[in-house]
């Protein structure tokens, strides 16, 4: 949304975003401990120099608006105005990453850029928008980075041209275009089998890395006949029933991931911000004891019948009908945020066991490769006491990262205990102690 | 290289055991665990305290004024009788209202609603001096409010340590609507000196007491609490 105003023969620009139908819902979770923040990192070949990280992060950031922003409260829904603070500055990275992010702290910013020896760490709010947008912000920092380091590097992929205006399509909420679906299909609404554990004090976050190869992760899902993301929901699932048959429990729930899928594969959008819709995989253990065979066909079949343009259309379609429901949309914020989140831990936060992203095999300006050893993902802080995962790949190192702020690491155990069975090679890094 | 010789995953040299059954990584060929650097930084951090002071401020500011510009219009201008001590007490109740949302949130919730029962029976005493009559505010004000001011320390008891579940909330404020429904009936007729027994305020309890039932024989049975958990989320 853009206004002009002539003042004192002076244009005055004001400028604001709308927030988009995802981003609407994470300012309302935002707690002192928990804030919607995610990670993306890229280690590169050589220790990073944090006095030209920095001047790469001020020439990239004014061509990504609606990162340069900060949230406000409207009298009905928040919005993101430009944010001409300085900042953000790139600072030594720390143990415990995701921290909260609280809207007034950091000077308003929602992104924080953190170095440490090879790696160069993004993170962001989820409110400014998803993954994907983030790693456009990620690569073209790198690119820049190495840009001033001496190297040409091209503008292409996920690298943006700095030197462009942000073209409107980066900056639309791309919901609205294809909420136009005749039908909303309702919203998964079961009771699943949450993780039970000991909650880490504030300021924890356990993270537990696997590192493995592509090309056997690929090898070894062909051999059940699905794609690495369909094999690897099924060893999450496969984890979460046997943590639960662990725990005896009196009687067993289904076990169901939220898994996030990218939007712009199926709509074109050039959108920076928020796209993505949820799916969610599940195994009812109660209708029997599922063979690992049972479970990834399960996925596969799944995914197949879910995952495609008509079904999507329909979810976005239902998502997009609260907002635009007049009778919601005239409801003040302060209502709108206690309804949405009593929504949220009373139903949605009880619809998924986990949560499983996968950012696919990245790809990078030809001439970037050369600098970089691989991608890390971190979902960050759960919002109860569950674990996430996030896959990201590059070249033929894969890397899937759990995060979570319970001191048990069953999960992460059974599930990298599967791949090991399953004769993968996995390299665990943890900032466990 | 180490592996965990119970997961059978390789650790980072950085890993004295591994970050997910806790097994020691005993190897004497491989490198101290301490020589190699780990891929996270030992430092943790922490978040930047939220400021709000912006908010207290303005809350303290504009009740103080709005208390000021009362007494002194009161004082210069309509100076009758004390009706800007009306005005005051208000002021006063709100911002003690506001104690635990923006001035201290650590403020224990028990503390901040007896906190609340005073401010309201200060309230109540500077009204019955304007009036000049204390007969209601000794028989009637402060009984009600120290019969509310109970009912809800109760209320965050069984909310905060027993269960905060949708139905054992709900169940809360049943009782609580049918305690002090009858605790306003008879207060009231003891102040009017009528005979102590209850009328409306027993219609209101029966209504609760089916609700009470209902919710209860849910609580009980899993079975039927699922079922409807499931129909009536919202």
């Amino acid at each position: 949304m853009t206004k002009k105003r002539t003042d004192n023969k002076k244009t005055v620009r004001s400028t604001w975003y709308k927030l988009d139908l995802s981003a609407i819902v994470y300012p309302t979770l935002q707690r002192r401990d928990f804030s919607s923040v995610y990670r993306l990192s890229v280690i590169l070949k050589e220790p990073v120099k944090p006095d030209i990280l920095q001047k790469a992060v001020d020439r990239t950031l004014p061509r990504f608006p609606t990162y340069k922003s900060a949230i406000r409260k409207g009298l009905f829904w928040r919005y993101l105005e430009p944010n001409n603070r300085p900042g953000p500055f790139v600072q030594r990275d720390i143990n415990n990453p995701c921290m909260p992010m609280p809207f007034k702290a950091n000077n308003r910013y929602l992104l924080r850029v953190y170095y440490y020896d090879r790696r160069i760490s993004l993170e962001a709010h989820h409110s400014l928008g998803d993954g994907t947008g983030g790693m456009y912000l990620l690569q073209t920092i790198t690119a820049e980075y190495l840009r001033l380091l001496g190297a040409s590097i091209a503008c292409g992929g996920f690298v943006l041209d700095i030197r462009q205006a942000p073209d409107p399509g980066e900056l639309e909420d791309a919901y609205m275009r294809y909420a136009s679906a005749q039908v909303r299909p309702p919203r998964p609404s079961e009771k699943t089998y949450r993780v039970r554990g000991t909650k880490e004090p504030f300021y924890t976050l356990n993270i537990v890395n696997g590192i493995l190869s592509s090309s056997e992760v690929k090898k070894v899902a062909k051999t059940y006949h699905v794609t690495i993301t369909e094999y690897l929901n099924a060893v999450l699932l496969h984890a979460l029933l046997e943590k639960q048959k662990s725990e005896n429990p009196y009687r067993l729930l289904p076990v169901r991931i939220a898994m996030p899928v990218n939007l712009r594969r199926f709509f074109p959008s050039k959108t920076l911000r928020n796209f993505i819709t949820m799916i969610y995989p599940s195994i009812d253990p109660r209708l029997g004891e599922y063979r690992f065979e049972e479970i990834v066909l399960h996925v596969h079949n799944y995914m197949q019948y879910y995952i495609n343009e008509k079904f999507l259309r329909g979810d976005i379609t239902t998502n997009a009908a609260t907002q635009r429901n007049p009778f919601i949309r005239i409801v003040p914020l302060f209502l709108k945020d206690f309804v949405v989140r009593l929504f949220y831990t009373r139903v949605q936060d009880k619809n998924s066991s986990a949560g499983l992203t996968n950012m696919g095999a990245l790809k990078v300006p030809e001439d970037m490769a050369p600098y970089l050893e691989r991608f890390d993902i971190c979902m960050g802080q759960p919002f109860s006491s569950r674990t996430n995962c996030a896959i990201i790949s590059f070249q033929d190192t894969l890397t899937i990262g759990f995060a979570s702020s319970i001191k048990e690491a069953d999960v992460e155990r059974y599930f990298f205990q599967k791949l090991v069975r399953d004769g993968i090679h996995v390299k665990i890094e943890s900032n466990r102690k | 290289m180490s592996y965990c010789v119970h997961c059978g995953v390789e650790l980072d040299p950085s890993l004295r055991k591994c970050p997910m059954c806790n097994t020691i990584v005993l190897d004497p060929n491989n490198i101290p665990w301490s020589e190699a650097s780990s891929p996270y930084p030992d430092r943790r951090g922490k978040v930047e305290p939220a400021r709000r002071k912006d908010a207290a401020i303005f809350v303290s500011v504009l009740l103080l004024t709005i208390s000021i510009t009362c007494g002194l219009l009161n004082r210069l201008v309509f100076s009758r009788n004390l009706w800007s001590l009306l005005v005051i007490g208000f002021c006063l109740v709100v911002w003690v209202i506001c104690i635990p949302f923006i001035f201290y949130r650590k403020l224990s919730p028990y503390l901040a609603v007896f906190l609340d029962g005073l401010a309201v029976s200060f309230y109540l005493y500077l009204i019955s001096r304007l009036t000049g009559s204390t007969d209601w505010l000794r028989y009637l004000g402060l009984p009600i409010t120290a019969l509310f001011t109970f009912l809800f320390e109760l209320f965050m008891l069984f909310t905060l340590k027993v269960n905060r579940s949708f139905f054992s909330v709900t169940l809360y404020i049943f009782s609580l609507i049918s305690l002090s429904c009858i605790g306003i009936e008879l207060l009231c007729r003891n102040f009017l000196e009528d005979p102590m027994r209850l009328t409306w305020s027993a219609i209101v309890l029966t209504v609760c007491v089916v609700f009470i039932i209902a919710i209860v024989t849910i609580l009980l049975l899993p079975r039927v609490r699922e079922e409807a958990r499931r129909r009536l989320h919202f």
